[in-house]
């Protein structure tokens, strides 16, 4: 308000200056009668005081920067290096995270929840600060910190046209670029083209998805990480496959604070403990199995030779058909996929609920020797199937591999 | 005709977009060389505007007229050459600018009600003021904080909660007893945190499953059992490889599915997918599957405090050691649901190889039809089929193998165990590998229309219903549909043999065209091959009229084999079309590539084109324009 006083009061002695430099000129012009000259002089101050104006202009503009800066929770080094439209850029995403997380209050308290849910947060703290005494682990700013731990991904809330309103800060470890570096950004920027599409739609509010709400797609994000964990830079960056997982909060008062919330992380293939009840196979591209380990005949009944050549397609129930195709479909495109469950016949008849996290790498021959990725051999597809549930319909027989076992037993 | 449309504008684009950065590159080239220490201060003065009244100050004190006079017509020239893309710049710049001061106005509730547009100054001021009482009401969590956060982690945690739509647990490795759940589970489980705390886990475990979670928690993370998997080159690796012995020691990271029993009556305002399951009887749909992901963790005892619960587990073993973990309900949580809302009671679905034979019978058909599954696989279902619909059925047959599309039968019979006929309508498509474009299977949802005998009126009726548009080129096909059989057709014939004379004609077919055949081909070398032949098409569709000529031969040949002959000519020419404009996208790029990433990047753009086309929305939508 002060600044704003100030700047009237400024304006106002412009104006004075102005006509006081009017009264000049026409002084000067009387004594002198050459114009000429008046008027580049006239010119000269002119521009003098809008240089003046301008300069203070832009002083106080940079002083609301400076104070729009200092509002955000941002370290000091980050600030410093902030430019205007990144300023603006923050700004904006924190004003659109407060009013989503007083939406999200609202609707618990409209849905009866709020009163509970706050209540419970509070009781949670208090109770968590009890369990921190009891295995002084965890306590209350470790359990917090876990979740992104846990999560080993990070968070990202997208508003509907695919700005990203928040990412947590360990988005770094997987994109190579800070927090503050892609929030307010647009989610296109740092996709894959050939995955836009696919983008919109899962931002697209549940018209056509049905009543479901939840998002699950895979996607390829751009990383400035280097092989080496360095950072590199933005030009240079490689495309990281992200299983984003998460769900539509819809508000019905305002459609500007519908959001998607996703947690993105990488497949976890690599960290896989393989239980009994997983197993692993290779696949050619076409999905007919090149490999297959011992446990799938404990689990399905198939020994692994039998396997080998035969198609994944044969193998699953056929209402599954659109949920494999999808599947292979991202593979082909994006190298790595979640299939979600699906149905995999077992030999001896009926069915179990499956799941696999697949990625297709380099061949190689599955030997327990050195890994040594041939680059001249064909690429194949790595799969490692959970198994989620127990032998359903053991009676039923569905398929005609499964008959024939039946004669063959 | 639509897709030689594009590739004509794509030719005309291609031949002006590098007119235009070689135009653009002169300029830019030529601007150095020109380039003097005076110059370079004109330019710059000619650039930037606040400076430019300087420099044209700096100009006057040039006392040699004939020197300012050469100055500023060099500034000129500069002006003309650079202020065009500086200003374009400029534009950009105060347009980015402008887009997000609008942004921000429209956020800030202040700003709202005024309906003339604020300047710049007054949206910045009025943010401030708004990030101002944000803050007061946000309470103290960032000023707090010694690290500055965007989000409480409060905040935050719940967000991730509800974004996973799970909850967080810890449970002891030693016995499974669950330590700590966050209290969002009451809204996935339908049980208080009361109620799981202190509980031993397994009790709330499928019993089945009771053996997979109890290795996760067991193989802690010095097991030499531990086997892990390097994504890289699909092999296992032993745990004491270096790759992860960081991570073990500071814990192990699990990933599992496991059953979860839930609570039946639901506490609290429940779900959907909940409320679907709870309307479910059998005794295993209490279970939901739950994802967990998470890692080991363990303290040493010395740590830990004297007093609680905790005095048990820790008195034999210098280190508790934990699981913690968040469990996410699986995101196709009820995919039984589905199947069932999917398929009606009065359909099942079958799956038929390439020559009809069943070899996936879903078991709904039993009640439908009377045979077991096992009945059925492995026989033809020309065995089944009415004499009367075979030729119909037969047409059918060959459309779908060479169509992506859902293929509509018309009503047809199809003979019960017991020796009537139920009316059936069929959808059938056949599923083609996406990799290989070799058809797998033909998959058939079968609709139940009658199951009287009074067959007349009814498929009559209904036949004139569905197939009105087709029902013209049925007529007119149905006696050159199966040249080997029409002669025979008074005589009776083994009816398996259709299909697989059906399927030979596909392979024939394929085999004469020289697409794909074998699954064991390297798709990449399969497109080599391909590629001096699609090179040709393209080095003779030069962008003129000639390649709508070019093309239409090559139809129309296809056109004339006996097999292609039988069909609709929509239908396989578009396949034809599709294919032909695939190749000839990728083919060209095929031959510049040598190393291995290149060559998988070739594949993946094939692959994405490929499927594009290949989807059956883009196909429709094809369809029309055609």
């Amino acid at each position: 308000m002060q600044e704003e006083r100030g700047d009237t009061h400024w304006s106002q002695a412009i104006s004075s200056v102005l006509q006081g430099n009017l009264c000049w000129h026409h002084r000067h012009a009387a004594s002198r009668g050459t114009p000429q000259d008046a008027m580049t002089a006239d010119k000269e101050k002119r521009r003098a005081i809008s240089r003046e104006a301008a300069r203070r202009r832009r002083r106080v503009e940079s002083d609301v920067f400076g104070d729009l800066s200092r509002l955000l929770p941002l370290q000091p080094s980050v600030r410093a290096h902030l430019d205007k439209p990144s300023v603006i850029r923050l700004t904006l995403s924190y004003i659109r995270l407060q009013t989503l997380l007083k939406e999200t209050a609202g609707s618990h308290e409209e849905l009866g929840h709020g009163a509970r849910y706050r209540h419970g947060g509070e009781a949670q703290d208090g109770c968590l600060f009890e369990l921190g005494k009891e295995t002084e682990g965890l306590d209350p700013l470790d359990e917090n910190s876990m979740y992104l731990k846990i999560l080993e991904g990070f968070l990202m809330v997208l508003s509907t046209l695919g700005d990203m309103i928040f990412l947590s800060d360990n988005v770094s470890k997987y994109m190579g670029l800070s927090q503050t570096e892609l929030m307010g950004h647009n989610i296109f920027e740092y996709t894959h083209p050939c995955d836009h599409e696919e983008i919109r739609h899962n931002l697209r509010l549940t018209a056509e998805l049905g009543c479901s709400q939840k998002r699950d797609f895979v996607v390829r994000i751009k990383s400035a990480l280097t092989h080496r964990g360095r950072v590199g830079n933005l030009k240079s960056t490689t495309w990281k496959v992200l299983h984003c997982q998460g769900r539509v909060k819809l508000c019905a008062a305002s459609s500007s604070v519908s959001c998607v919330l996703l947690t993105c992380r990488p497949l976890p293939l690599s960290h896989t403990l393989l239980s009994t009840h997983t197993f692993t196979s290779q696949h050619s591209m076409d999905m007919r199995f090149t490999y297959c380990d011992q446990r799938v005949t404990s689990l399905l009944g198939y020994r692994p030779e039998e396997l080998l050549g035969r198609s994944i397609y044969d193998l699953c129930h056929t209402l599954d058909t659109s949920c494999l195709n999808k599947n292979h479909l991202n593979l082909c495109l994006k190298s790595q996929s979640v299939s979600g469950r699906y149905r995999m016949l077992v030999r001896s008849g009926g069915y179990v609920w499956v799941e696999s996290h697949s990625a297709v790498i380099p061949g190689v021959q599955p030997s327990r020797s050195r890994p040594r990725p041939n680059p001249s051999q064909p690429l194949c597809i790595l799969c490692v199937t959970y198994i989620l549930s127990g032998v359903e319909e053991p009676s039923l027989q569905l398929s005609l591999d499964q008959t024939f076992q039946r004669y063959l037993r | 005709m639509m897709i030689l449309a594009f590739r004509i504008c794509f030719r005309a684009f291609d031949v002006c977009v590098p007119d235009d950065v070689l135009v653009e590159e002169e300029q830019s080239n030529s601007l150095p060389s020109l380039m003097t220490p005076s110059i370079t201060s004109g330019m710059s003065s000619s650039m930037d505007m606040p400076r430019k009244r300087k420099g044209s100050t700096d100009n006057q004190l040039f006392n040699n007229p004939e020197c300012a006079a050469f100055q500023r017509s060099v500034t000129y020239l500069f002006k003309c050459l650079c202020r065009e893309p500086h200003s374009q710049i400029e534009k950009r710049r105060r347009d980015k600018m402008n887009n997000l001061i609008d942004k921000l106005s429209a956020m800030i509730p202040t700003c709202n009600p005024m309906s003339r547009k604020l300047d710049k100054l007054t949206v910045l001021r009025m943010a401030v003021q708004h990030l101002k009482s944000l803050k007061g009401s946000a309470s103290s969590f960032s000023e707090a904080s010694s690290k500055p956060s965007f989000l409480p982690e409060e905040e935050l945690k719940h967000l991730v909660l509800k974004a996973a739509d799970g909850f967080l647990f810890v449970v002891g490795c030693d016995r499974g007893k669950i330590v700590f759940v966050s209290e969002s589970v009451t809204k996935i489980l339908n049980y208080s945190r009361a109620e799981l705390i202190g509980q031993s886990l397994f009790d709330y475990i499928h019993p089945k499953d009771m053996g997979k979670v109890k290795e996760q928690l067991s193989a802690s993370e010095l097991h030499p059992r531990e086997r892990l998997i390097d994504a890289k080159t699909g092999l296992q690796v032993q745990a004491d490889l270096p790759i992860g012995a960081s991570r073990l020691c500071s814990g192990a990271r699990r990933s599992f599915f496991c059953r979860m029993k839930y609570n039946k009556i639901p506490v609290k305002i429940e779900e959907k997918e909940t409320q679907a399951n709870t309307s479910k009887k059998k005794e295993s749909q209490k279970y939901c599957t739950v994802h967990c992901t998470g890692y080991m963790r363990s303290w040493p005892t010395s740590q830990m405090g004297a007093e609680g619960e905790g005095e048990g587990d820790k008195q034999d073993s210098s280190y508790f050691s934990c699981l913690v973990a968040v469990g996410r309900v699986h995101s196709h949580s009820a995919p039984q649901v589905n199947g069932e809302v999917r398929v009606k009671p009065t359909e099942f679905v079958t799956r038929y190889a390439m020559d009809g034979k069943f070899t996936f019978v879903d078991q709904r058909a039993t009640t439908i039809l009377g045979y077991l599954p096992q009945e059925l696989l492995g026989t033809s279902c020309y065995e089944y089929f009415h004499q009367d619909d075979l030729l119909h059925l037969a047409d059918r047959h060959r459309k779908v193998l060479r169509s992506r599309e859902k293929i509509e039968t018309n009503c047809y019979k199809f003979k019960t165990k017991y020796g009537s006929f139920v009316t059936l309508q069929s959808q059938w498509f056949s599923f083609v590998n996406p990799w290989n474009k070799e058809v797998e299977y033909i998959v058939s949802t079968n609709t139940v229309i009658s199951y009287d005998n009074s067959r007349t009126a009814r498929s009559g009726h209904k036949s004139e219903q569905s197939g009105n548009s087709k029902a013209s080129e049925d007529c007119k096909k149905s006696l050159p549909v199966i040249p080997g059989i029409s002669s025979t057709s008074g005589t009776m014939i083994y009816a398996g043999s259709i299909g697989t004379q059906i399927a030979n004609e596909l392979l024939d077919f394929n085999k004469l065209n020289s697409s794909p055949s074998s699954g064991n081909v390297s798709p990449f070398s399969l497109t080599q091959e391909k590629s001096p032949q699609t090179l040709n098409q393209i080095t003779n569709s030069v962008p003129n009229g000639e390649t709508s000529d070019m093309e239409i031969p090559g139809k129309s040949s296809s056109d004339g084999e006996p097999q292609g002959a039988s069909f609709p000519g929509g239908d396989s020419l578009m396949g034809e079309n599709s294919q032909l404009d695939l190749d000839s996208v990728v083919g060209p790029s095929l031959n510049s590539f040598s190393t291995d990433e290149a060559a998988m990047a070739v594949i993946m753009s094939l692959l994405e084109t490929d499927t594009n086309l290949g989807e059956a929305v883009d196909f429709e939508e094809m369809h029309w324009s055609l």
